[in-house]
């Protein structure tokens, strides 16, 4: 139970070092975490095509697009600062990097408007109208 | 294959990408956004929320969850393919509960004295948010005694307050093209038939469901008879899969009663007073829908009278 | 020959076209087909056409056409120059299917192998010849897979023509070695001259023969691969050689098609039953489990975190 009482802090100071970044959300679970050579072996081969853009990921045809983040909304990479530390302090994430348009990935299939993570940009919207101050 | 994949529990996970609202990470502000854990009015179980700088605005943290996702982020690997939705969050449902529970008592409270929680001890940080104590007057009366401010819940209060936001969130919905009917699934092969065939209580109950979210069960079945929709089978239940019936036919739960009376019985016998939420609906375009009144089952109106 | 077209792009699958000689659309022709780098788990697969009218077939053995395996590959150019040359009556065509191609048809949801990959690679070209006006009435083609079972296909995709398939045609019938030729030369082009889109630099072309066995290929194999990406788009992923080094030495890779062993399927189990202790051990229990999400989450896959 002592999740609970735990707070994670925001270091917004670091905001102003946080670097703009390219994000592809893959659809596949890839087990690392860490560096990888995403420029030299998967940004490089990306196609624009007409509709969708195109790539392969291990032998795999992938179909994707990019998506806005929402007006008023910004996409934000945070990072734990001390991931090991023990539990019953506060924990700390800083923002290490920014985004404003994310592309994702669908196996084979072409992106549409029913995709799942299409459908999720509707939340956004939906929150302000259900937690939106209600005038007198 | 030779070798078989075994695939092991993602368990350390320290970085997270999320879509922020950006009033959350506004760095004018002194101090720091902090996420918190809070009791969720509909659980009563632990979940995560975010205080932006001087705890003035709250915000929901909900996931994006599809299994078999990751991200590449700039040269980078992260193995949680989760996307974040930081929203922004009416604090008056966090606080709600509590009030709630204080009414038991039946008199007015400081509101330092009701928003307290041992085991959540983060929710008396609600009472600093701006409109926590601009907008507690729309779930509680208010007394001022001297300098110091007593609240006592008002269910009356917060029925009308809930109806607002079923409200805001059925023109949101419909502003959204969000398709709400049962068994449209599909925006890009269905959409040009929803907005005719939809009816405006299935806006009314889908919005109902959202706001249900935020409270409840107990204020949510008093909502729906507030709003005047008649209950499902089971008040709990979220719609039956959506392949059940075609869009075109009645609501299965409103059917039953359909014979049983005829729009005479309705001339004589109009429904009271409309909701807010129905005035509005009154309000946009019905041409080829259904009036709201042929969804009141008589079964709801002598609960009315 | 003139790579050109493929060399824009070696992601996807091309196809490369003779001019078609007046007399083919005029007289009765024959056609051959074979293929080459089928076997390498690098670069390209080419299919090859040829063709020439029935009553210039004689000629054809003039232009000294072999089985092209036999030949070097100086050998093959000079042969292939022999074949442009006549090209008052021999036309031919080439379909070349990118490693890439190769790859993600046959990893495909809905698997699309090798043999029906390069049938369809086949029949596409016959079809070309025909839609080009070429006045078709004979086709040879080599094969490695069962002969009737494909003598049997490509028959029933032409009703009209009279349909040969026979393992090592390419040293029995001289139109088969020409598009043999054909294919061989396109494929020591595009294997040559391999620009690699990924950015890793000056990349060691000493590939070898491309074939799995080659130790040459497999030391390729190694310095190139990647523990997260695999190898270049060069390299055929759906090769066993390719897949084994993958799984010995790169990250695991899940995806949502994957076949289920009883294995995984027990561990993905632990996972959600883990998943589900989790979020009940976050709070007080009692109401946890009975509110379900409104459908609008669940159908965007939304959900609520217990902590960060």
């Amino acid at each position: 139970m002592a999740c609970n009482s735990s707070v994670t802090h925001v270091q917004l100071s670091t905001m102003g070092k946080a670097e703009r970044t390219t994000v592809h959300l893959m659809p596949c679970e890839i087990e690392h975490n860490g560096s990888a050579q995403v420029s030299q072996y998967f940004t490089s081969t990306i196609k624009d095509r007409k509709q969708e853009k195109t790539v392969s990921f291990r032998g795999r045809g992938l179909r994707g697009a990019e998506l806005s983040c929402p007006q008023g909304y910004t996409g934000l990479v945070l990072k734990e600062v001390n991931p090991n530390g023990s539990d019953q302090e506060d924990r700390t994430v800083k923002v290490s990097s920014t985004f404003d348009k994310l592309t994702y990935w669908n196996l084979e299939t072409p992106p549409n408007s029913d995709d799942m993570v299409v459908m999720a940009m509707d939340w956004p919207e939906l929150a302000e109208a259900i937690h939106g101050a209600v005038e007198d | 294959m030779a070798t078989k994949k075994k695939r092991t529990h993602n368990s350390q996970n320290s970085s997270w990408v999320a879509i922020t609202a950006e009033s959350a990470i506004d760095t004018h502000k002194d101090g720091e956004p902090a996420f918190v854990t809070l009791r969720r009015p509909t659980t009563d179980a632990a979940s995560l929320y975010l205080f932006s700088s001087g705890d003035v605005q709250l915000y929901e943290v909900k996931a994006f969850n599809e299994d078999c996702h990751s991200w590449f982020i700039g040269q980078t690997v992260q193995r949680d393919g989760r996307l974040l939705y930081i929203t922004p969050m009416d604090p008056l449902y966090l606080m709600l509960p509590y009030l709630v529970k204080a009414a038991n008592e039946g008199k007015f409270q400081p509101l330092d004295q009701v928003v307290m929680d041992e085991e959540f001890p983060a929710c008396s940080r609600l009472l600093s948010c701006t409109r926590s104590l601009s907008s507690v007057h729309h779930i509680a009366e208010e007394k001022e005694v001297g300098s110091r401010k007593f609240h006592r819940y008002s269910q009356e209060k917060t029925m009308q307050w809930l109806s607002k936001k079923v409200e805001r969130t059925v023109t949101a919905l419909k502003r959204s093209n969000i398709s709400v009917g049962e068994g449209v699934k599909s925006r890009t092969y269905v959409r040009v038939k929803t907005e005719s065939d939809t009816n405006d209580e299935d806006y009314l109950r889908y919005a109902h469901g959202l706001v249900s979210e935020y409270i409840n069960e107990d204020l949510s079945n008093v909502l729906l008879k507030h709003l005047q929709l008649p209950e499902v089978l089971s008040p709990k239940e979220t719609e039956p899969p959506s392949k059940k019936r075609k869009l075109s036919e009645k609501p299965v739960e409103a059917g039953e009663d359909f014979s049983k009376f005829n729009s005479a019985d309705f001339a004589r016998k109009p429904p009271k007073k409309m909701t807010a939420a129905q005035r509005t609906l009154a309000k946009v375009d019905k041409s080829g829908m259904k009036t709201m009144s042929a969804f009141f089952s008589p079964k709801v109106k002598a609960e009315r009278k | 020959m003139d790579l050109g077209d493929f060399e824009a792009d070696n992601s996807v699958s091309c196809r490369l076209t003779s001019e078609i000689p007046d007399i083919c659309t005029s007289e009765d022709c024959c056609l051959g087909i074979d293929e080459a780098g089928r076997g390498p788990v690098l670069g390209p697969m080419v299919y090859g056409i040829c063709f020439c009218p029935v009553s210039r077939k004689e000629q054809l053995k003039d232009l000294k056409v072999a089985d092209s395996k036999t030949l070097t590959e100086a050998e093959r150019e000079n042969l292939f120059q022999n074949i442009s040359d006549a090209k008052d009556f021999v036309g031919w065509a080439l379909q070349i299917l990118s490693p890439n191609t190769i790859s993600t048809s046959m990893l495909q949801r809905s698997k699309y192998n090798l043999n029906a990959l390069s049938h369809d690679a086949a029949i596409g070209l016959v079809q070309y010849a025909l839609d080009s006006g070429v006045q078709l009435k004979e086709v040879f083609v080599d094969t490695v897979g069962p002969a009737e079972k494909y003598e049997e296909k490509l028959s029933q995709c032409f009703p009209g023509l009279e349909v040969t398939v026979r393992p090592k045609a390419d040293s029995l019938f001289p139109i088969v070695s020409a598009a043999s030729i054909c294919a061989k030369v396109a494929r020591d082009h595009a294997v040559k001259g391999w620009s690699f889109t990924e950015d890793l630099g000056e990349v060691d072309t000493d590939y070898g023969s491309g074939y799995p066995g080659d130790p040459k290929t497999k030391a390729w194999l190694l310095k190139y691969q990647d523990p997260v990406f695999g190898y270049p788009q060069f390299v055929r992923f759906s090769w066993s050689t390719a897949k084994n080094l993958m799984d010995s030495k790169g990250s695991a890779v899940y995806w949502d098609d994957d076949e289920e062993d009883g294995e995984k399927a027990a561990a993905r189990q632990n996972n959600t039953s883990m998943l589900s202790f989790c979020n009940r051990s976050t709070g007080s229990t009692a109401h946890g489990a009975a509110h379900q999400s409104h459908r609008f989450f669940t159908e965007r896959r939304l959900q609520g975190l217990g902590a960060l």
